[in-house]
């Protein structure tokens, strides 16, 4: 097994409007263990969501290279970087994009399908993961009948229901009042304390980042601060609870 | 074409242009005044090329199809003008005797003494607009030119005097330069170039003309142009002192051609004077005087009025002149004219009759009769209105063809204009949230629509133009095919009004309909709009008084703006006061919307509630019962049902139930209902609610639209159902499962768009499936060719004038005719008669025709009958032999009998009562027939009706048939057998025997047709334009496909930060673009799923209802046609969406992710 489940060196990323050209990566080295949950900050424009998306492979890298898992992702092709994402990666969103047409339950269970997994199954597991997020007595609701709390939960469900390694989290409270966000966060944390589940996310919060084990500060594109990476050898269990 | 839906075109072209033109001029205001809105409207037009050429091509279908529509007709138009005035050259009226006398042959015009032409020369020497008189011949006969061996059974002979030929301009040779009829030796005729063409003749040749046992030969001088004197059809033209001699009739002339002061067309312009005066000048001024005094009497007046309010256009005018004229001192020269125009003393005699002023009638007949010395028949200025008509009915029928696409594409405009604002939703929303008032969002989108419309206004008028030019190159291959029509073809020829009122209409539609959805979108909640909620329904809180206060308060601002406008002149202040009268004229120019929009606001609330369509409805139902009119039953039915559903809806409001359910309870019943009241067949609805009748085309439309609406409703308040079952089906289907699932989820989420689209295939493919189905079923009716040709195989015409004696002995005594060939010979002549039905309520005498058949023809005729009387047998031939044994006999052709639901009800010369084609059976009925001449009347008993198939391809024509023996007595002249059927034995070559009879009887001008072959051609045109029209209802197909185009595009953008989602989570490129082109399918399909089954179900009552008339038509289903139908639908509408899908799955996650 990889001591790092991201392993990321000398990644760059420009984006070219055909006007302007702008550097958003500029060489970032980035590690991050098993179990660990990392969140990713900085001024606006930095590069964090950038960085989230070349690192998860929503996006290209110009340059550098990044290991999932020992997988180099973008030497994958596209469908085989999907198929990755469904089974291994969550995703949650600051403005949830959950599919508006579906209802809580379909949203949470789509991975599954996604991956191939037996319909029931899929209903089955989905219904346990709306369980956990407390939101099973709304599985047949659409997300416009959700409050912004309870979609965000719905997001969470939908990103952990493949049990994946890793779930990237883009400003998952940004949306969100702090009292929501803190149960939001009260719930990340505890699926992460509880699952072993690597979790990296970008947010503007400080008293979200501080939840996280390690605050990996960016700015123009590169990194800062790492926060101090755990030593090797170093697992989930053996880290503290984030935030504490 | 002059007129559309009676309509003149011209008085349509001013409306539109009074209409559109201060309408633009108001957009042009408003855009000027408000130029930010202006810019908002029109900087979508380019950001989107491939979005807006899909608009533009989906917007511009009316256009196209008005512009298709009135291409044609002018197209006909033209053509049947050009071929009359081709044919007529300067002639523009014809004078004859009204009544032939003993000395008169069967078939030729009455004679008249050549002094009564000399005596009329100097009578209208006075009548400025005359430029020549030409007295002449015309006769009928056989023509043989031996060189070629070719004839010509019915060539006219015409007899021209030499004086009058340059008063004509003259007679041309069609190799160039003048032909000299005075140049003619006895022996010297001129051919036509058609007589040439059927003869095969050149100048030198030796032809033979045939009267009775005599033959003549003549050498052909020269070929003349055709036309004028020189004739329309194949004509042989010689000095009238020759004609005379060759048919013993010296000194006499039986016509005398008029032309009036001006060309070939202008002539026409003076036809109503002309004819007006010559009129005046034939009548007897004393029965004249006599008829007015007849006339005068209040009830003769009263039906007068009656039967002018029954008319429309310039026969109604006409009748209304009869009345102003009668009210007259004295007899006009008006009056008189107007008298003796034939068609209008039929309405005179038609109103008697009707009015039930039986004596006044049968007086009027007489004095009508005596009124005019000669008749004129302004014959070029009859057969310009011909032409004009049937350039109006063509055009007519196609825009009610078209009425279907016409619609797909008035909604298809609704729905581009319901996407474009909620692809806007937030920034209408942020507009209104910084103060833009709604009428600010409505001319937005109004900038933009008008944008649309006139462009696509445009490029639809040129593609219009381009299908009108396809179709009369179909038709005119049609008709180089079809016998009968070969020699006439169109020419394509397009009003520049015309080009104008398709554009307008066009422009209008789109126009209407832009402004109808712009108000729907400006009524968007704020809140909802700027945070992205979906919409609540706009509630109108304005109160019944605020609404009905509306209009006085809006017509009163133009004088409180006005009076502003003057205080501050009193004030010196003229700029302010300017202002104030420029919004003062621009409040009065609105006032009409405002109160339109009021009339609206008034009805349409009820109308929601449900009640006042409940109420009207009924009301309609109930004055359908009593005029047994199936249209207005079906919509009074229609409206009853919607009434229900929605007032039912409005009870389950006030009993607070969940919008959604409320909604699913009230629109399914409607649907429902809705769908078994247009699936049930008709003969249903008579049993319960009466004989209903009448129906046309258009109700086929009402029932297409509501049947289409009531299955939308239907399935899209119970698309979770659909939804649900889906998702039970797709369990095993791994990870196509996701991607069916969002395909469906996507277009049942949005009810009203969906709703839209599926509304537009299915009303495309019903129309196809119907047409389709239709000419599958005309067709194997039309394949009856025992029923068509009453059993026989050939049929050989002679002329009247060489009839042959024994026609079964002529073929055995003719060695290249072998009479074991013909198992059966038989022969009828056709002689119009007058008829009338005593007992009847009208009893008039009509014209009609009988058909006096030998005994031999009786003796071997079959078919089959649609009626036969109790107590004549079962079949055809018992019937036959009834008719041969008892010569007081008949039987009627299916025209003579009334139809409960005949869609063409366009007037027949004699019809009968008390009877209906569709019943089963009948008692024999009595008919009274005079012949014209002699007025000798016999009495006849109709014991059967023909099957309507052997008048529309047998070639028999109108007419009874009785034995001839019965009118030989009848009637003073011979009558001679005109037309043969021969019925040939096993194995004989038929089209061989045809040519045999034809050369071997070409002294009596005998011309054969294979019957057969005239059945398949008829078939085969009848199914060539049943397919035209097909595919001229298949352009809807474009809207719909156009449709699906614009609603993948607008997906794409709409859902790109889905996609991204979807994408994270693991959805493979292919995924994205296969849940793009399912959900596209599923749309498709369901709404051809909607058309084929409703298409399929009305086409099955049709035919049934059909088959009560034509007992050989079969409903079968054309699969192949119908797979191609959809296959065509379904594949390009995926081509239009592949691009979209390709587009959505390229997308890159992170970049959807990031678009707001």
């Amino acid at each position: 097994m990889q001591e790092y489940i991201v392993d990321a060196t000398g990644l760059q990323k420009t984006y070219d409007t055909g006007l302007v050209s702008v550097a958003a990566l500029r060489g970032v080295d980035l590690q991050v263990k098993r179990g660990e949950m990392v969140a990713i900050m900085g001024p606006s424009g930095c590069g964090k969501t950038t960085l989230l998306n070349c690192l998860s492979g929503l996006d290209e890298i110009d340059s550098g290279q990044v290991l999932i898992d020992g997988t180099v992702l973008h030497d994958l092709p596209d469908d085989a970087r999907s198929d990755y994402r469904a089974r291994s990666m969550g995703f949650v969103f600051q403005l949830y994009n959950l599919l508006p047409v579906l209802t809580a339950v379909e949203n949470v269970e789509m991975p599954l399908l996604v991956s191939g997994v037996n319909a029931a199954q899929a209903r089955r597991r989905s219904m346990e993961l709306l369980d956990l997020v407390g939101l099973s007595e709304r599985a047949s609701h659409l997300p416009a009948e959700l409050s912004g709390g309870q979609r965000q939960r719905v997001t969470i469900a939908r990103a952990l229901v493949n049990e994946p390694s890793i779930v990237w989290a883009d400003e998952p409270t940004g949306d969100l009042d702090s009292e929501t966000a803190n149960d939001i966060m009260d719930l990340m944390c505890g699926l992460n304390q509880d699952n072993g589940q690597t979790f990296v996310l970008v947010t503007h919060g400080d008293e979200i980042g501080a939840r996280a084990h390690r605050i990996v500060r960016m700015r123009d594109g590169r990194i800062e601060d790492d926060g101090g990476l755990p030593q090797t050898g170093e697992t989930a269990n053996s880290l503290a609870e984030p935030g504490n | 074409m002059e007129e559309l839906f009676g309509v003149s075109m011209n008085i349509i072209m001013v409306a539109l242009l009074v209409i559109l033109i201060p309408s633009l001029a108001v957009v042009a205001v408003m855009a000027w005044r408000n130029r930010v809105m202006l810019k908002m409207g029109l900087r979508n037009i380019p950001r989107r090329p491939a979005q807006t050429v899909l608009i533009i091509l989906g917007i511009m279908i009316s256009t196209l199809i008005m512009a298709a529509a009135f291409g044609t007709g002018d197209t006909i138009s033209y053509s049947i003008r050009i071929e009359a005035i081709k044919a007529l050259g300067t002639i523009d009226e014809v004078i004859s005797l009204p009544r032939a006398s003993e000395d008169d042959n069967f078939g030729s015009q009455p004679y008249m003494p050549f002094d009564r032409f000399l005596q009329l020369s100097e009578e209208t020497a006075g009548i400025e607009n005359i430029d020549g008189l030409g007295p002449g011949i015309a006769e009928f006969a056989p023509v043989l030119n031996p060189r070629t061996s070719l004839s010509e059974g019915n060539m006219r002979i015409v007899g021209v005097f030499p004086d009058s030929v340059a008063e004509f301009g003259g007679l041309n040779l069609s190799s160039g330069g003048s032909a000299r009829i005075e140049d003619l030796g006895s022996e010297h005729v001129y051919l036509n170039d058609d007589a040439a063409e059927e003869l095969d003749a050149v100048e030198g040749d030796e032809v033979r003309i045939f009267l009775g046992d005599e033959e003549l030969t003549f050498r052909v001088l020269g070929i003349l142009e055709p036309g004028g004197l020189a004739g329309p059809d194949p004509t042989l033209a010689m000095p009238l002192e020759r004609a005379q001699a060759v048919f013993g009739r010296e000194g006499q002339i039986n016509s005398i051609a008029v032309s009036n002061k001006g060309g070939v067309f202008s002539g026409a312009e003076h036809s109503e004077e002309v004819t007006r005066q010559l009129r005046v000048l034939f009548a007897d001024p004393q029965v004249a005087e006599e008829l007015k005094l007849l006339l005068m009497g209040a009830d003769a007046l009263d039906a007068l009025e009656r039967r002018e309010q029954d008319l429309t256009g310039s026969l109604q005018a006409e009748l209304a002149s009869v009345r102003a004229e009668l009210a007259k001192d004295g007899v006009s020269d008006k009056l008189i004219s107007l008298l003796a125009d034939r068609q209008v003393s039929e309405e005179i005699l038609e109103a008697l009759g009707s009015g039930g002023l039986r004596d006044a009638e049968r007086q009027a007949v007489t004095l009508f009769d005596d009124l005019g010395e000669l008749s004129i028949i302004d014959i070029k200025a009859q057969l310009i209105e011909i032409a004009d008509e049937a350039g109006g009915q063509v055009t007519t029928f196609f825009v009610i063809f078209g009425l279907f696409s016409i619609m797909v594409g008035v909604l298809l405009i609704f729905l581009i204009f319901v996407m474009l604002a909620a692809a806007r939703r937030t920034e209408m929303g942020m507009a209104r949230a910084v103060g833009a008032r709604r009428r600010h969002l409505v001319q937005m989108f109004v900038f933009e629509g008008s944008a649309y419309a006139l462009v696509s206004g445009a490029v639809g008028v040129v593609l219009g133009l381009v299908a009108s030019a396809l179709i009369v190159a179909i038709v005119n291959r049609i008709f180089a095919s079809t016998s009968g029509f070969e020699d006439f073809q169109m020419t394509r020829h397009f009003e520049a009004r015309s080009v104008v009122v398709a554009y307008c209409l066009g422009t209008f539609i789109t126009l209407a309909t832009v402004g109808v959805s712009a108000y729907r979108v400006s009524r968007t909640n704020i809140v909802a709009a700027v945070r992205g909620l979906p919409d609540t329904a706009a509630v109108d809180t304005k109160g019944w008084r605020e609404i009905a206060l509306a209009p006085a308060l809006a017509a009163l601002r133009p004088f409180r703006l006005t009076g502003r406008g003057g205080s501050a002149l009193l004030a010196l202040q003229p700029l302010t006061s300017l202002g104030y009268l420029a919004q003062a004229w621009w409040a009065a120019l609105t006032v009409p919307i405002t109160i339109v929009q009021t009339l609206a606001q008034l009805i349409w609330r009820p109308f929601r509630q449900g009640w006042l369509a409940l109420a009207l409805g009924v009301v309609i139902l109930f004055s359908s019962m009593q005029s047994n009119e199936i249209s207005v039953f079906r919509i009074g039915g229609a409206l009853t049902i919607v009434g229900l559903g929605l007032s039912m809806r409005s009870l389950l409001r006030s009993a607070q139930m969940r919008p959604d359910l409320r909604d699913r309870i009230a629109y399914t019943f409607m649907g429902v209902l809705m769908l078994a009241f247009w699936v049930v067949p008709f003969g249903w609805l008579s049993a319960v609610f009466g004989t209903l009748e009448g129906g046309g085309p258009e109700l086929f439309f009402i029932s297409g639209i509501a049947m289409v609406a009531a299955a939308v409703w239907t399935v899209m308040y119970n698309a979770d159902l659909l939804l649900k079952l889906l998702t039970f089906i797709t369990r095993p289907v791994g990870m196509l499962r996701p991607v069916l699932v969002t395909a469906v989820a996507y277009p049942m989420s949005s009810k009203f768009r969906t709703g839209l689209t599926l509304a537009m295939f299915a009303l495309v493919i019903f129309t196809l499936i119907v047409m389709s189905i239709l000419t599958r079923a005309f067709s194997t009716a039309a394949a009856d060719v025992e029923t068509s040709t009453l059993g026989w195989d050939i049929e050989g015409s002679v002329n009247f004038n060489t009839p042959i004696e024994d026609i079964r002995q002529a073929i055995a005594d003719h060695p290249d005719l072998s009479p074991a060939d013909f198992e059966a010979v038989g022969g009828y002549t056709t002689i119009p008669i007058e008829a009338r039905q005593p007992g009847a309520e009208n009893q008039r005498w009509r014209w009609y025709a009988v058909r006096a058949a030998s005994d031999d023809f009786l003796d071997a005729a079959g078919g089959k009958l649609k009626i036969i009387a109790d107590g004549y047998g079962d079949t055809a031939e018992e019937v036959w032999q009834a008719l041969k044994d008892d010569s007081s006999l008949a039987v009627v052709d299916a025209l003579a009998v009334p139809s409960r639901s005949r869609f063409d009800d366009s007037e027949v010369p004699f019809a009968m009562e008390g009877i209906f084609y569709e019943d089963e059976r009948m008692d024999p009925i009595e008919l009274e027939v005079r012949e014209p001449n002699s007025g000798q009347i016999v009495n006849l008993k109709v014991i059967g009706v023909l099957d309507q198939l052997t008048d529309a391809f047998g070639q028999i024509g109108v007419g009874m048939f009785v034995s001839k023996s019965a009118l030989d007595d009848a009637i003073s002249f011979q009558i001679p057998i005109t037309t043969y059927r021969f019925r040939v034995a096993p194995g004989v070559d038929l089209p061989q025997t045809a040519n045999a009879v034809e050369a071997a009887f070409q002294k009596h001008g005998m011309e054969t047709e294979v019957l057969e072959e005239l059945v398949d051609e008829a078939a085969a045109a009848n199914r060539a334009f049943n397919y035209l029209f097909t595919g001229f209802m298949g352009l809807g197909l474009l809207v719909g496909i156009a449709a699906v185009g614009v609603i993948s595009l607008r997906a794409v953008v709409e859902r790109r930060q889905q996609i991204g989602a979807q994408r994270a989570i693991g959805y493979r490129r292919r995924m994205i673009q296969l849940s793009f082109l399912f959900e596209s399918s599923f749309v498709v399909l369901l709404g051809v799923a909607i058309g084929v089954g409703l298409g399929t179900v009305i086409s099955y009552n049709i035919v049934s209802e059909i088959r009560n008339e034509l007992e050989s038509i079969q409903f079968s289903i054309p699969w192949l046609q119908i797979g191609i139908i959809v296959a065509v639908a379904y594949l390009f509408s995926l081509l239009t969406t592949y691009l979209p899908a390709r587009q959505a799955s390229r997308i890159y996650p992170a970049e959807a992710l990031r678009y707001e």
